[in-house]
């Protein structure tokens, strides 16, 4: 039962994998189709022959000279080798490389900001869901309503105002130099941590928030189960039923979310890389599309998509594995 | 056999009972201390989007009622000017209004009609039409939101009725999950199969009999799903992204980020939008929810036909926040998410 769920389950995000291909290939095809017209706008005194030479070249150079079907045969032949193609950048560098160079800036931000945001948020949320209905709780409740409303670049130019404008405790904008010098020694890396204070806590605020609140409901749910009371009217200590009943039992939602909160920091932190100048991946997609740059640009998505599908299917199975309970319906 | 009643007699008692239950409605609202809140906040909104152009004391889109660069507060500019242009700050906000709210609310209820057509299609007929949904839903949920929304508008255009269209294109997914799960279990329940029994077709089941089930989840997400969509709205203009040729509040501050409003101290420049942002966003969420609250059947207890819900635990209001999480994840904080993968367990909702 569960090795065919298992394997079902790998399928179908396969399945989606491929459609979310597809879609990558055709969205920018809706718009612009000739990479020839939109990057070389006929010069001054040239020919209507030779422009229409420059075109054909430029169309072979990337791809564009055949059929949108074998255009898009050759994308899936050359994805399934990781080459997600070429850039419409100047010396048409490939995406991948452009890519791969600028990851390991935003996961600095993703991973610091999901450990904060984790490690913090639980310990808060199990705090909220034990003393309800106290000050620790409310705090949590108006805390979360007013976290939502407010948008997360908004937090970011406040911190940067303040924190480091104002007060200039940290870089408001991110050192320019820091990724061209970085050499794994520890000054560069104290350099980083300096920089990325501010991009990372103003992630972190609504990540701790988030966590919380999702902990504080879990805790809640768990603690409202028939099997507490069973634990408490057989006498346990508080702490034994704290710990190992109610706790281990609610991780598993907290589990599930951490697999969605993945792709969504990843998605959000395109703002926050724009507001501290941060030369990440949300940088290089705005990039590509300020220079309407679509393999760049579907690359980065394609990237982003392929995280959260992994996400979603790890998390999935973890749960199946860690809860014997799960009934695992294939109608959802 | 019934007595019929003339039609317009018919009509116009119906007009009449609408009214009075709208008004009824407000009034239970009114008497919610949160709704208060709301009401009062939203209605001024409506007020200041409607009347700009006498609020504003200037004509921020008229390039000649531009002054002196840079000026704090005063009486006379109430916000004070801009530092690269010199426009008046407290009428860009109050024109600013105007594009949440149109942007905003349109998409909401846009999000709510596809969501609750495709919603109770797919979770009452079921079958083809179900997967397809569904399977639509599953994918759109692993695309990261932003930068398939800069895609779209760098293929389709930035104007403001494409950026909704974009965002409605989006949005649909959380809420027909949500309507979904609620459909499986009003399809189960006896009313709908005493009408099945009675040989109702299909479409009068759906409109007359599982629609009005839903429609406290509708008009909660309604007002939540516009409140997300004014943070989206906000985000991409602030990326630059928005319609370039209005005047939001997520452009104000990214005029404000890159004109050096930081630099020279100028808070009234750049608090000042966030704040609009969020009394619009935070008044938009409280009606909602208190609406959801007065309209959820759970609590009117004596009215028999919604006796289902009494099992229901709290996930709907839950997963309609999670579904305003896709959109916030555009404009705020990467927000936590609740469980969304495959496993049925934690909807609590089983078909």
């Amino acid at each position: 039962m569960k090795n065919t769920y298992v394997i079902k389950r790998i399928f179908y995000s396969l399945f989606v994998f491929v459609v979310v291909i597809t879609l990558n290939f055709f969205i920018p095809r809706i718009g612009v189709v000739d990479p020839a017209e939109r990057y070389y706008p006929p010069q001054g005194n040239m020919s209507e022959i030779e422009y229409e030479i420059i075109k054909q070249v430029t169309r072979k150079q990337y791809g564009f000279d055949v059929s949108t079907w074998q255009q898009y045969l050759n994308y899936l032949h050359g994805l399934s080798k990781g080459d997600l193609g070429k850039s419409f950048r100047p010396g048409s560098p490939a995406v991948i490389d452009l890519i791969v160079e600028r990851l390991p800036w935003t996961l600095v931000l993703s991973v610091s900001t999901l450990l904060i945001g984790l490690i913090i948020g639980v310990m808060f949320g199990v705090v909220a869901a034990t003393k309800r209905g106290r000050w620790q709780d409310t705090l949590l409740l108006n805390a979360s309503t007013i976290m939502v409303a407010i948008p997360g670049f908004f937090i970011a130019l406040m911190l940067s105002f303040y924190l480091g404008f104002e007060l200039e405790v940290f870089p408001a904008y991110t050192d320019s130099n820091m990724v061209a010098n970085f050499d794994w020694s520890l000054a560069a890396i104290r350099t980083v941590a300096y920089n990325a204070a501010l991009p990372v806590l103003s992630m972190a605020v609504g990540s701790i928030i988030g966590h919380a609140q999702g902990t504080r409901n879990a805790v809640i749910a768990v603690t409202n189960e028939d099997f507490i009371l069973t634990a408490k009217a057989k006498g346990l200590k508080q702490n034994t039923i704290r710990y190992k009943h109610i706790l281990r039992n609610s991780m598993l939602p907290i589990v599930t979310s951490l697999g969605m909160s993945i792709s969504g920091l990843i998605g959000g932190q395109v703002v926050i890389e724009q507001v501290f100048n941060w030369n990440g991946m949300g940088t290089l997609f705005l990039e590509a599309n300020n220079t309407n740059d679509y393999p760049l640009m579907m690359g980065i998505m394609l990237l982003l998509s392929g995280f959260t599908i992994l996400a979603i299917l790890i998390t999935d199975l973890v749960y199946v594995l860690l809860d014997p309970r799960v009934t695992v319906g294939d109608k959802r | 056999m019934k007595k019929k009643l003339p039609i317009h007699h018919g009509m116009a008692r119906g007009i009449e009972k609408r009214l009075k239950n709208t008004g009824l409605f407000i009034k239970r609202i009114w008497s919610h201390k949160q709704g208060k809140i709301g009401l009062t906040m939203v209605g001024f909104l409506v007020v200041v989007a409607i009347f700009a152009p006498y609020i504003a004391p200037f004509n921020p889109y008229d390039v000649a009622e531009r002054t002196t660069k840079g000026l704090p507060p005063s009486s006379k500019h109430l916000l004070g000017t801009t530092i690269n242009t010199g426009q008046d700050i407290f009428s860009m906000l109050v024109y600013g209004t105007r594009v949440s709210l149109i942007v905003g609310v349109t998409s909401g209820i846009c999000i709510a009609i596809v969501g609750s057509i495709l919603g109770v299609a797919a979770g009452y007929i079921g079958g083809l039409v179900d997967s397809l949904v569904m399977r639509i839903v599953d994918i759109m949920l692993v695309i990261p939101t932003l930068p398939l929304v800069i895609v779209l508008t760098n293929v389709l255009g930035r104007d403001y009725w494409t950026i909704i269209l974009i965002f409605v294109a989006l949005g649909w997914t959380g809420l027909a999950r949500t309507i979904r799960s609620l459909v499986l279990v009003l399809k189960n329940s006896n009313y709908v199969k005493a009408a099945e029994l009675a040989g109702a077709s299909r479409w009068h089941i759906m409109i007359r009999h599982i629609l009005p089930g839903t429609s406290h989840l509708l008009i909660m997400s309604t007002a939540l799903s516009s409140a997300g969509i004014m943070v989206a709205e906000a985000g991409l203009s602030f990326l630059g992204l928005g319609d370039p040729t209005a005047i939001s509040w997520g452009k104000m501050l990214a005029e404000a980020q890159r004109g050096g409003a930081l630099l020279f101290g100028a808070w009234w420049w750049i608090l000042t939008p966030g704040i609009g942002i969020f009394l619009a966003v935070f008044s938009f969420m409280r009606l909602g929810i208190v609406m959801e609250e007065i309209m959820n059947p759970r609590m009117q207890r004596s009215s028999g036909v919604y006796k289902v819900f009494k099992n229901l635990n709290s996930a709907y209001v839950e997963e309609v926040f999670n579904s305003m999480d896709d959109y916030a994840k555009i404009g705020v904080t990467p927000a936590f998410e609740h469980g969304k993968g495959e496993v049925t367990h934690e909807t609590g909702l089983k078909a």
